[in-house]
């Protein structure tokens, strides 16, 4: 379980190119400016790609927060702690 | 980081979290060894996925890429503004990539007609084609999935899908009529390749006009690292193969010729049968095929001359090496030989152990192991466009049979007490003479493709080329040479400008397989003459710009009595203070009109 949390942090730096110090549990648009419409896509294909499930439409444009991708996430049935 | 690490993520078209990982390290890394190439996007629907995609495809190839991405939806506007990035940044390739989405019109009726939309698309690419010098990738469309008039769609011949169809004939035909910088790239075989499912991203096309899945972007963006690569002088010259399991199956010295598999008409024989066709059609395109493998030589000569199904002969081969030694000298040695640098080779086995020596000795060769699953295996040459070239000249078809007759050289050569005894033997002649209109396409080639007999490794287009031809102040000489063996084809380009008084030698290149016989110094000697004579001009300056391949001609201006002046950053300067070089006349080369 804390695995997937450290997939997550690791999936979001990547996509951002930002420090993983920098992926905090406020982590969003806000605070990490490289998340724009256009990497959100990627940020979108690359978490459906590492923890295998499909976002719904109303999901994909909800998940606009490190907090709020891991309700998500939850939802999917991916366990954090 | 190498250039295999690279290949194998972009190869495997790796999860996009792992390859920007990869892409961002290579960057942090300062790994910028690469030869810039840039891309410009027109573009009318979001593309920017494309990015990370040929960022590892350029890696993978030792290009680093500059990526301009035009305003959505802005592509005439910016083609007729001359401020826009497309005249600003001057790139090496320019991608109008078109959705047919913005060139319908409103409405629900698929009432449009492919030459309408071909009369815009002609009028755009004119317009870039006459105000830059860049390549330019044109794509097809993908053509509708579904129908709109159900069954009977096929027999109404306005029908959207068949009006796509056309269109995309018309985009081929017109690509076909245009000189080479017109590149197609063919969106609609993609999807043929990959299918819908792959292709097409219908989620973010909607939400936000980004239609395509990553095989795709994977497929597109290789397709213009293709052309980057060729562009850039980084295409493959030399496939060097292995023998046993990799040319036939089996293994000859032991299953002996009836029992190695090679049968056409049979599995596993007709794999192998099929990949020797792809080794045929690149030789005819003028790349050099070569062996490198561990038999007993004879029994090698026995398959390709005695098996009735092995298409490869001796004949095809510029170079051997049937041995016993490791195979990383054995390249090497077939680079001195070929005159060639290593990275120019692609080299195919079946062994991991000997791939993976190549990979680590030599780690600018190019890999390709023999797949498992053996009915993969015929497309390996073609898949990844290696040895692509922006056009196929004369000279390429002939290359190889000029090799052999360069070995057949060789061997006279032992024949005789003194070089110069040998090179009067061999009724050398050259030809050198502005270049003509049918030459244009052969010496932008040479400009792109020379590395080692190359004083300043300027490239240039065709389009470029065309220029210079035509400017009064700018002389462009090409070089044929000829000997008793058969034609070398056009091997030399001098490109020079005037400048008052002055000449100023921009460009020298030539062909390394016509060195080591004095044609270098009777090229200048004669293109000098023809320039002294229409020019006037009574000096001559010159440059010498290193690089890591063109070591060789590092002495070659003071070796023809050019005075060195001053260096900087690496430059040498040099000067001649007279109209033509004075040199001891060279007897045994003939110069024909």
């Amino acid at each position: 379980m804390q695995q997937q949390e450290q997939k997550l942090k690791e999936v979001l730096s990547r996509i951002f190119n930002v420090n993983p110090d920098m992926i905090t549990e406020d982590a969003s648009p806000d605070t990490i400016e490289n998340w724009d419409s256009l990497r959100h896509m990627n940020l979108v294909l690359a978490l459906e790609e590492e923890f295998g499930v499909e976002f719904t439409d109303d999901q994909v444009v909800e998940i606009l927060s490190y907090k709020l991708i891991k309700i998500v996430l939850r939802e999917h049935g991916v366990e954090f702690i | 980081m190498s250039f295999n690490d690279a290949a194998s993520i972009a190869q495997k078209t790796a999860n996009l979290s792992e390859m920007l990982e990869f892409i961002n390290s290579a960057e942090l890394s300062g790994d910028s060894s690469g030869i810039p190439v840039a891309f410009n996007f027109l573009r009318n629907f979001t593309i920017e996925g494309i990015e990370p995609y040929i960022q590892c495809h350029c890696l993978s190839s030792g290009l680093k890429p500059k990526i301009i991405f035009g305003n959505y939806d802005m592509v005439h506007q910016e083609v007729l503004d001359r401020s826009s990035h497309l005249y600003s940044s001057s790139p090496d390739i320019i991608v109008p990539a078109l959705y047919l989405d913005t060139y319908l019109p409103e409405g629900w009726r698929g009432d449009w007609r492919a030459d309408d939309v071909m009369i815009s698309l002609t009028g755009l690419f004119a317009e870039i084609a006459q105000n830059t010098d860049a390549v330019i990738a044109v794509n097809t469309f993908v053509p509708p999935f579904y129908s709109d008039f159900g069954i009977s769609s096929v027999k109404d011949l306005s029908s959207c899908h068949n009006e796509v169809l056309k269109l995309n004939q018309l985009i081929r035909k017109h690509v076909l009529s245009k000189p080479a910088r017109f590149i197609l790239v063919d969106w609609e075989r993609f999807v043929r390749l990959l299918g819908a499912n792959e292709s097409m991203d219908y989620r973010f096309w909607y939400m936000s006009k980004a239609p395509f899945k990553k095989a795709f972007l994977d497929l597109y963006a290789l397709e213009l690292v293709k052309i980057a690569r060729a562009l850039k002088g980084k295409s493959k010259k030399c496939l060097i193969l292995d023998c046993d399991n990799t040319l036939w199956g089996g293994v000859i010295g032991e299953d002996g010729l009836q029992g190695i598999k090679l049968d056409r008409y049979s599995y596993p024989g007709n794999v192998f049968y099929e990949f020797q066709k792809g080794i045929l059609r690149l030789h005819e395109r003028g790349v050099l095929i070569a062996i490198c493998s561990k038999n007993n030589e004879q029994e090698v000569w026995d398959v390709l001359e005695g098996h009735t199904d092995c298409l490869l002969k001796r004949e095809h081969l510029a170079a051997w090496r049937v041995n016993w030694n490791d195979k990383a000298s054995n390249i090497r040695s077939l680079a001195a030989e070929l005159n060639l640098g290593i990275d120019s080779f692609v080299f195919v086995d079946d062994n991991p152990v000997e791939c993976g020596l190549i990979r680590d000795m030599l780690p600018e060769v190019t890999v390709l192991q023999v797949p498992e699953k053996l009915y993969t295996y015929p497309p390996l040459l073609n898949r990844d466009g290696l040895f692509d070239t922006l056009t196929l000249s004369p000279e390429d078809r002939q290359r190889s049979q000029m090799y052999r007759h360069e070995a057949s050289r060789k061997h006279e050569q032992a024949k005789f007490e003194t070089l110069d005894q040998y090179l009067a033997s061999l009724s050398l002649s050259i030809t050198v003479h502005p270049v003509k209109e049918d030459e244009v396409s052969r010496v932008a080639q040479l400009t792109q493709k020379t590395n080692q007999f190359n004083l300043t490794t300027r490239r240039y287009s065709e389009a470029k080329i065309s220029a210079l031809c035509s400017d009064p102040d700018w002389a462009v000489m090409s070089l044929s040479v000829r000997d008793k063996f058969g034609e070398s084809g056009l091997t030399g380009v001098l490109i020079a400008r005037k400048e008052g008084e002055a000449g100023i030698i921009d460009s020298l290149l030539m062909s390394c397989r016509i060195l080591g016989r004095n044609i270098e110094k009777a090229f200048v000697l004669e293109a000098f003459a023809i320039m002294v004579k229409s020019w006037g001009v009574k000096v001559w300056n010159a440059e010498f710009i290193p690089t890591h391949k063109n070591q060789q001609v590092a002495e070659f201006w003071p070796s023809i009595g050019f005075q060195k002046l001053d260096g900087r950053e690496g430059y040498t300067f040099y000067e001649l203070p007279f109209a033509v070089p004075v040199l001891e006349p060279i007897t045994y080369i003939a110069i024909e009109e």
